[in-house]
């Protein structure tokens, strides 16, 4: 039977998934900085695993290497 | 014991400006003092620093690899620390050296090698400003196309975390909701239906 109605999203913007194979592909490092924007938000948040895709290891280093860089004022805190 | 550690430190364009080998006598001064031995020390880098340190807007990044005793690690850093004209740093233990490194360096060392003069500290690059906006936003929608159909910024994380776009999970649970539905529907109209009849 087909169904009457859809069920309404609770949300507008759909969720974007990276869907990255893992950090193994491509070593995580504070200085490769075109790398590590990919997982930041235009406001400078560092992504969920939900959306990046790593796994909790991949997705420590990939903390790490971001405070590191943000450090070094080469990422920024905010905006 | 000695162990083998990268530094990446910001040094003052001002010192950059004067003398380049003076700029990076500032770090391998310090590592050779506290008896340390540097593998290798070139410039990474000469960029706009994303918050003011100190001041600066701007900064040149200074790349070394050195060996040093663990016990005069601390020593070193202080040293650092009092000096005005390395703005930060950051010091890592690491493994070994990458390969490309050497090359690099050496590089630096020839007679043809000279350091681009900094500019000056309000210096904006045109490419630089609207960059890490562009560059960040497309490698998402590439990598996820069926998930980029409406705006491709990322939504907040609290919004979008309860729902997924994934086809599966929604309908299957909007077809158990719907059948549950039209159970209790058929369970309240059979007693109208048999009135009618």
């Amino acid at each position: 039977m087909a169904p009457k109605f859809k069920k309404k999203r609770k949300s507008g913007r759909p969720l974007i998934k990276l869907r990255s194979r893992g950090c193994a592909d491509r070593p995580l490092d504070y200085k490769d900085l075109e790398h590590l924007e990919t997982y930041l938000t235009p406001q400078g948040q560092i992504l969920s695993r939900r959306r990046t895709g790593y796994s909790a290891k991949c997705q420590r280093d990939l903390k790490r290497s971001i405070k590191r860089a943000r450090h070094l004022a080469l990422l920024p805190f905010v905006g | 014991m000695t162990k083998l550690y990268e530094g990446m430190y910001l040094v003052d364009n001002d010192v950059v400006r004067e003398d380049w080998n003076k700029a990076k006598a500032l770090v391998t001064g310090a590592v050779e003092k506290h008896g340390g031995k540097v593998v290798t020390a070139r410039r990474w880098d000469e960029r706009r620093l994303t918050y003011k340190i100190a001041g600066r807007r701007r900064a040149t990044y200074l790349l070394a690899y050195f060996e040093i005793d663990e016990g005069a690690l601390p020593a070193m850093t202080r040293d650092l620390e009092l000096n005005e004209h390395v703005l930060r740093y950051l010091q890592l233990a690491v493994e070994k050296v990458p390969e490309t490194e050497f090359e690099l360096s050496e590089a630096e060392t020839s007679a043809e090698f000279s350091v681009p003069e900094p500019p000056g500290d309000d210096y904006v690059e045109e490419e630089t400003a609207p960059q890490p906006e562009e560059a960040a936003r497309p490698p998402a929608s590439e990598e996820a196309p069926a998930a980029a159909e409406g705006d491709p910024a990322p939504a907040p994380e609290g919004d979008g975390a309860s729902e997924t776009p994934e086809a599966e999970t929604p309908q299957a649970e909007a077809a158990e909701t719907e059948a549950a539905e039209t159970e209790t529907e058929n369970t309240e109209g059979e007693p109208v239906a048999a009135q009618e009849d």
